[in-house]
């Protein structure tokens, strides 16, 4: 004798572990995109790539076997002709374990999420949703607003070149119609009906705000001797970073690659990632180059600017002053400038050390561009990878 | 709308019954409860226990159940019952009368399986409800615990969780603590008479190897909370209770299918009836080309056994064995042949899946043994504490049987060890001829 009863129904009893699990996977998304934004493929594709963000910690591991030669597993073939050495199923390295299913692949969408995959342009939307500054909004980013003329419609006064003919000639044809109505001119008479002053309409032109969404960057980075190739691909990390974040914010975005040693080119952005060169190093000469493209190309009224400078301090001395000067000249046109430097800093106890190298460390660019520091002029450092998500969020003022 | 009622489940019930009686069989009292899609698919989550502890893992699955039933991709079962004393089952409302029919039938043989199978006698039935609300009053009390925490909580539990079956897999044997080993060991010394303890290092720990992972390391771990080793025992005795389900997974489908089988055939049923159960039963044992379907694969070999040795030697063949030696025993050539079994392995190589050996006169012993390999736990590769260093360096050993381990899950597992033990561990096993130390 078996019993029945209608399940009592307690309110959803996973609700709470199904909500803790999802939170899971949002908390590991985050945690794995610095891993992501570490990873080398990822930079300088287009946005539409694909890639695998790894979620550590929401799927449960277990001792299993691998998936090679000694690990045989069984299947049934009822009623099929099989013989040995056929190839089953499709290459599935991952499956470990079980019977094994060659029949399948063994993906099964939603079996495991721990890795997801987004593209770039996804990735940048999640990254920077999570940066929620309206601090940012604000002042850093506001767009530029430029004043235009605009026509905005005729009125009946203005000056002489801004005459509207054909709107003149409809009000005097509207005129004389009325009249003729009225009977006060009769059109067979062949008396002339003049214009009237009343007629007379003026185009009107009126200045209108209008915001100006597209945007340059101007990357400039130190390619001499002394960036190794670990610190020129922090540095492209951290560019990559920034170049989502502006395209995520601006409608279209310009790009401009220079690269200088003691003196600076413009390059194209693979040459700007790989050309490895070598020499001493002229940062003013990278601004300046920064400063003769802008009054070439880019009019700060029309276009926000954006400058940010990767180095690794090492500067000529005597290039210093120069530096400065142009980091304070540019700084007036652009939206924001940021002077980053790779590499630890310079141990200051050692230093002090020798006489020399304090006055050199006193007037080593880091500190020096600390007297110009505001809200758009941005000093940073990074020293490996972890920094980059967590200096880029300082930059732009989002929690660390 | 429902073709059938609570009184109607109860008139068949009585007569399935009684046929259960009339075949030998000897189950639990059967607790059936009729919910709809969503409390099954909870009681799926939750493998079926309506009193379990709470970890995000439950709620992982019970997202992809339901995600996978929503796109179509997997139907629900028509069965889910526990062991448990009485067993509690459950009938989904959506589903018709002739379903409930097989399902009932069904269960009747699963309850059967679970009082008489041998791998089931330490599970106690009678209080398993009880004890996981038990537990799972704890586990929240802990979670709860300001001083505690969910994050702590759940930290022990997903550590515990990647060696939940580092357990004993043979019932029967009583876990002696090292204070009762070192006594027992003690006696034998004095008593030896053979010479054979006279290096025997009584000072070891373990003084044999331990393959309870998760008990050694509540034993022997000083640095452990009262909770945390709570915790750990929660999750050990979690194991000890599904770990004869995963033995007998094979024999366990296909003794309900055979039983449902004859009962629904002795029941004669009214035509409608009989051929949806005919659909419903040859949709549960069709072979998986390529895979083993356990319900299929049990349900032949007990028909195997029975068109040779007759019904009674099916009942005795559910009383003692487990997966491995029910395939070892009665998997014989015919069988193998009719199944057409073959053995494939990944070709590293090449990055494909090739058969090794197909079923015959010469191969089908080693298919047999493979297959052996991949049922029960024999997917779930065996760990045991080899030795507790003097620093407090735990030992623990991969016992190889010519698979090598998955390594970047070994290693994951490895950092939730590290959870666990307070004081450094070493693991070591062979990948590719050479050892392996971690």
């Amino acid at each position: 004798m078996s019993t029945f009863k209608e399940h009592k129904t307690i309110a959803d009893r996973a609700a709470s572990d199904r909500s803790r699990h999802r939170k899971k996977v949002e908390k590991a998304i985050k945690e794995s995109i610095k891993d992501v934004v570490a990873e080398e493929s990822i930079i300088g594709q287009s946005g539409k790539k694909k890639v695998k963000i790894p979620i550590k910690g929401i799927k449960e591991h277990q001792f299993v076997y691998g998936n090679n030669e000694n690990n045989k597993r069984v299947g049934s073939a009822q009623g099929k002709k099989v013989q040995q050495g056929q190839r089953i199923g499709k290459a599935n390295p991952r499956r470990g374990q079980g019977q094994g299913e060659p029949g399948k692949p063994g993906n099964k969408p939603g079996e495991e999420m721990y890795e997801i995959e987004m593209s770039l342009e996804e990735l940048a939307e999640y990254l920077f949703s999570d940066l929620n500054l309206p601090e940012l909004e604000k002042k850093q980013f506001k767009f530029i607003t430029e004043e235009k003329m605009k026509r905005k419609g005729k009125r009946p006064y203005g000056i002489r070149p801004r005459l509207s003919k054909k709107e003149t000639i409809k009000q005097k044809i509207r005129r004389k119609k009325a009249a003729i109505k009225a009977g006060s001119h009769d059109p067979e008479s062949g008396e002339r009906f003049p214009f009237h002053e009343s007629d007379l309409r003026y185009k009107h032109i009126a200045p209108v705000q209008k915001e100006n969404t597209t945007a340059v960057i101007f990357f400039v980075m130190d390619v001499s001797g002394s960036m190794t190739k670990s610190k020129k691909f922090l540095a492209r990390s951290f560019f990559f970073l920034l170049y989502q974040f502006l395209n995520h914010k601006y409608s279209s975005v310009d790009v401009v690659f220079v690269s200088h040693t003691t003196d600076a080119n413009e390059v194209n952005e693979e040459q700007f990632f790989t050309r490895a060169t070598g020499g001493g190093t002229m940062a003013s000469s990278g601004l300046q180059k920064v400063k003769d493209i802008i009054d070439k190309r880019y009019h700060p009224n029309n276009w926000n600017i954006y400058t940010f400078y990767c180095g690794d301090g090492e500067n000529w001395g005597s290039d210093n002053d120069k530096t400065m000067d142009l980091f304070n000249e540019l700084k007036e046109i652009n939206q924001m400038m940021c002077y980053t430097e790779i590499g630890e800093a310079p141990d200051s106890r050692r230093l002090n050390s020798l006489s020399f190298f304090a006055e050199f460390s006193e007037n080593s660019l880091w500190n020096r561009v600390e007297t110009i520091m505001d809200k758009t002029f941005k000093r940073n450092r990074l020293v490996t990878h972890d920094n980059i998500w967590t200096s880029f969020k300082r930059l732009f003022g989002g929690k660390v | 709308m429902a073709d059938w009622s609570m009184d109607e489940l109860q008139d068949w019930d009585d007569k399935i019954c009684e046929l259960g009686k009339e075949l030998g069989l000897d189950w639990y009292p059967i607790s059936y409860e009729i919910c709809d899609y969503k409390a099954m698919i909870g009681a799926m989550a939750y493998t079926g226990m309506p009193t379990h502890y709470r970890h995000w893992s439950y709620g992982k699955s019970f997202d992809r159940i339901q995600t996978e039933y929503d796109l179509g991709m997997q139907g629900l079962p028509y069965e889910m019952i526990i062991n448990s004393n009485p067993s509690i089952a459950y009938l989904m409302t959506e589903n018709p009368m002739s379903t409930h029919l097989l399902t009932m039938a069904h269960c009747v043989g699963h309850s059967d399986f679970f009082k008489n199978n041998r791998m089931f006698m330490e599970t106690n039935a009678g209080t398993v409800i009880d004890r996981f609300k038990a537990a799972g009053k704890r586990i929240q009390k802990y979670m709860e615990d300001p001083n505690i925490g969910i994050d702590k909580v759940e930290k022990i539990i997903d550590a515990c969780h990647t060696i939940k079956y580092q357990v004993p897999r043979t019932p029967g044997l009583k876990r002696r603590d090292h204070k009762k080993l070192k006594e027992y060991y003690k006696n034998l010394m004095m008593n030896d008479t053979t010479g054979w303890y006279n290096d025997f290092n009584i000072e070891k720990i373990p003084l044999e190897p331990d393959y309870n992972l998760l008990a050694f390391i509540r034993e022997h771990n000083r640095f452990l909370e009262e909770w945390e080793k709570d915790v750990l025992h929660i999750i050990e005795d979690n194991s000890k209770y599904f770990v004869p389900q995963a033995r007998t997974k094979i024999m366990n489908e296909g003794w309900a299918v055979l039983i449902h089988e004859k009962i629904i055939k002795m029941l004669d049923l009214p035509t409608d009836y009989h051929l949806a159960f005919i659909r419903l039963h040859n949709q549960v044992i069709r072979p998986h080309l390529g895979r083993v379907n356990p319900y299929h694969l049990g349900y032949k070999i007990f028909r195997h056994i029975e068109d040779k040795h007759g019904f009674q030697a099916c009942l005795d063949a559910r009383l003692s064995h487990s997966d491995e030696t029910f395939i070892k025993t009665y998997l014989d050539e015919e069988l193998c042949n009719e199944l057409n079994l073959f053995s494939f392995a990944y070709q590293r190589r090449e990055g494909v899946h090739r058969i090794t050996d197909v079923s015959g006169e010469d191969t089908w012993r080693t298919i047999r043994d493979d297959l052996i390999k991949n049922v029960g736990l024999g997917s779930v590769p065996t760990v045991y504490v080899e030795k507790l260093e003097k620093d407090g360096t735990l030992i623990l050993k991969h016992e190889h049987d010519g698979r090598d381990l998955e390594l970047s899950e070994a290693n994951r597992v490895f950092e939730h060890i590290n959870v666990l033990w307070s004081g450094g561990v070493k693991f070591t096993t062979i990948i590719e001829d050479e050892i392996w130390e971690f």
